[in-house]
């Protein structure tokens, strides 16, 4: 009698997987409380190596367990989180508890814990509301400015004529440069003696003009930068509603004999005003954060008149070294950027709904 | 009361021609009907009425005056759209009051129009609500309101029908006859579709291609169509085409199944000469099954396909390898299967000739 019965195909032996789930989380477990341990009981320079060891021992006892195991995906996912986690996370985590101490990383001295005292110090420093409020003219004049301009050019570029495309290219690249190259661009543009602007000024009055020679002048010439860069991006999103706005509603409009003003009430304005408070908030969140421009064009002055915060929490961490002091700053800061954002979001969100 | 004269229209986008010398008149108070497959012109021809399309050529006069170049806004003129085009971000009210708003119309008059126009369109109760709220339906009264509550001359409708259920749409129909006889204003009609054409239309004008094939009344074009397209597009279920050829002293007719003699057009057709192309037209209502006396000719057929539409039935016959619809009462179609061989009689007096190559009728 003969079945038809397939011989057995020769299957490589899979040896049972020789590391267990419980090892990998007991090696998490055990790492982060050598970490722990570690950093508090030890000497800083020693501990500092432990805790490092620990946190390597536990990550590659969890690469072969996943190797073991064929699970390849979260092998291949690990190294960007390791990544982000020792470049954006762990820093985070580090600095809000260096916050919460008394520390200058220009010493020697370890860190002392001193609670909340630095967060107390930093906001009932006078200096630091005095930059809030340099922070908040800048945030006002620079974000009115961009979504004037921006509005404006969303207006010109909705229209269709010769060269549009161009044109367009043209407006779009400052908001595709990077941070230091527009700061550099204006450096030269506002320089005395051979820059642009100068040299302009030069045909009516005949003397140099140093526009960053004065407070005023100096956050002129830093909003006039940093609107030019971003007026652009109020411009794509204002521009987006203005395209999505059904042809038809203004043909209806015009046969029901409306102005040009009550078109735009009515019909337009319904249409972008989602957009226009996402585009306001947005760049609120990034001007706050304004940096790169001050620092490159004024490095804060004349005297301190153009010291924003962001610049102020760099010059505390890295020129008078009050480390843990610009920790508790730079945590208030992200508070306010984090309330702005969801902010953000809440609006993003109902847009979301309405479409 | 003014009436709508339109002469020579034409409309070019690039190298496609919309509009090719379009001409009619509309009477003053009139219920006019363009017909005509998409891309007829229909919609161009009503853009372009209402100004929102500028011509290349052609002269519009509405009322005695000429509107050719005038603006959008001073032609008097309301439209209703495919689309509805309400605003969304008002209300029915303001959608309603927005025509009036900048007409110098003082508030209590907006009010009390808008009033009157939602109770008798019964939008009553959509009045605070966003028009997005509303059903079709609603959507569709709306609309209606927004053109009529500013007492236009004229009012154009472009395919108003189209985007409502079947249901909806009959009710409409009866919607804008009621609306015509009350307020008795000119209103041009723009649909595909000829039922809507034919139960609305005082007069129809048959478009194809930019230009006016036909106008004239449901009936007239009905029982005279001027052209075989107007054959085709006029009447449900469609006229049976079927081509042949004149033969001998071009007074008989050759045609798949047999020669014909002596229909209406015998007397036209003898001035061309034998061997013409034709096109020979009757309609489905006019073959009926072959009883008693002979009264035309006839011919054997077989039943193809039974559609019953209730209270009557289209019958697919094929007679000799040509298609031909018959329409039949439900009760006389009972006893007739499909396989079914049936003897069957042209009405030949009620039959239609065209040229084969221009589509004119032979008369």
């Amino acid at each position: 009698m003969s079945t038809l019965v397939s011989p057995a195909l020769p299957q490589a032996p899979r040896p049972a997987p020789r590391i267990a789930l419980w090892m990998v989380l007991g090696a998490i477990l055990g790492a982060l409380v050598v970490m722990v341990g570690a950093l508090f009981l030890l000497p800083p320079a020693v501990g500092w190596w432990v805790a490092l060891a620990g946190c390597a021992g536990a990550a590659i006892l969890a690469v072969a367990y996943a190797w073991e195991r064929h699970n390849y995906g979260p092998l291949l996912v690990a190294p960007a989180l390791a990544l982000l986690f020792l470049l954006n996370i762990f820093p985070l985590m580090w600095s809000f508890g260096l916050s919460f101490f008394a520390f200058r990383a220009n010493r020697l001295a370890p860190p002392r814990f001193v609670g909340l005292e630095n967060y107390v110090g930093v906001l009932s420093d006078p200096v630091v509301w005095e930059r809030l409020q340099t922070t908040a003219l800048a945030v006002v004049l620079t974000v009115s400015l961009q979504m004037v301009v921006g509005f404006l050019l969303a207006l010109l570029f909705e229209k269709q004529f010769p060269g549009r495309r161009y044109l367009l290219i043209l407006v779009l690249t400052p908001m595709m440069l990077s941070f230091v190259a527009v700061g550099a661009f204006f450096r030269y543009y506002y320089e005395p003696t051979f820059g642009l602007l100068s040299q302009f000024v030069r045909i009516f009055t005949g003397q140099p003009f140093i526009l960053l020679d004065t407070p005023a002048g100096a956050m002129a010439g830093i909003i006039f930068a940093d609107a030019w860069m971003w007026s652009p991006f109020v411009m794509l999103l204002v521009l987006a509603g203005l395209v999505s706005v059904p042809k038809y509603l203004y043909e209806a409009a015009e046969i029901d004999r409306a102005s040009w003003w009550r078109r735009f009430r009515t019909i337009t304005f319904p249409y972008i005003r989602g957009l226009l408070l996402l585009a306001l908030l947005f760049r609120t969140i990034e001007a706050f954060k304004l940096f790169d421009v001050v620092f490159l064009l004024t490095e804060g002055g004349p005297g301190t008149s153009t010291e924003t915060i962001a610049v102020y929490v760099y010059r505390l961490a890295f020129q008078y070294f009050r480390t843990s002091q610009s920790a508790a700053l730079a945590y208030i800061i992200l508070f306010i950027v984090i309330v702005l954002t969801n902010l953000y979001l809440y609006f993003v969100n109902r847009r979301a709904r309405e479409a | 009361m003014s009436d709508l004269r339109v002469s020579g229209l034409v409309k070019r986008y690039g190298k496609v021609t919309a509009l090719d010398g379009l001409s009619f008149e509309v009477a003053a108070g009139e219920f006019f009907c363009l017909l005509g497959p998409s891309a007829a012109g229909k919609t161009t021809a009503l853009r372009a009425i209402s100004g929102l399309e500028r011509l290349q050529a052609g002269a519009i006069r509405f009322g005695g005056r000429d509107i050719t170049e005038a603006p959008v806004q001073g032609r008097g003129i309301a439209m209703i759209f495919q689309t509805f085009a309400l605003y969304p971000h008002l209300t029915v009210r303001e959608n309603l009051a927005y025509p009036l708003r900048e007409a110098g119309v003082e508030a209590g008059e907006i009010a009390r129009r808008v009033g009157e126009v939602a109770e008798k369109l019964r939008i009553g109760h959509t009045l605070e609500r966003k028009p997005t709220t509303a059903s079709g339906g609603e959507q569709q009264r709306i609309a209606i309101g927004r053109a009529l509550v500013r007492r236009p001359q004229l009012l154009l409708l472009d395919e108003p029908l189209t985007n409502l259920d079947a249901k909806l749409r009959h009710d409409t129909r009866a919607e804008f006859k009621r609306l015509h006889r009350e307020l008795g204003m000119t209103m041009l009609y723009a649909t595909p579709d000829e039922l809507e054409a034919l139960s609305m239309g005082q007069r129809i004008g048959v478009l194809r291609a930019g230009r006016m094939v036909q106008v004239g009344t449901p009936d007239e074009l009905f029982e005279r169509p001027d052209d075989s397209f107007v054959a085709a597009q006029v009447g449900s279920p469609k006229m049976n085409l079927i081509e042949g050829r004149s033969v001998r002293d071009g007074r008989r007719i050759a045609l798949p199944f047999g020669e014909l003699e002596g229909g209406p057009w015998a007397a036209a057709l003898a001035a061309f000469p034998a061997g013409t192309g034709i096109l020979f037209g009757v309609r489905p209502s006019d073959i009926v099954p072959a009883e008693g006396e002979p009264r035309g000719p006839r011919l054997a057929s077989e039943v193809h396909l039974t559609e019953p539409l209730g209270d009557v039935t289209v019958l697919d016959l094929v007679a000799n390898g040509v298609p031909l619809r018959m329409v039949l009462p439900e009760e006389r179609a009972v006893r007739y299967r499909e396989g079914d061989h049936l003897q069957v009689e042209l009405r030949l007096e009620n039959s239609h000739l065209f040229a084969l190559d221009t589509g004119t009728a032979i008369r």
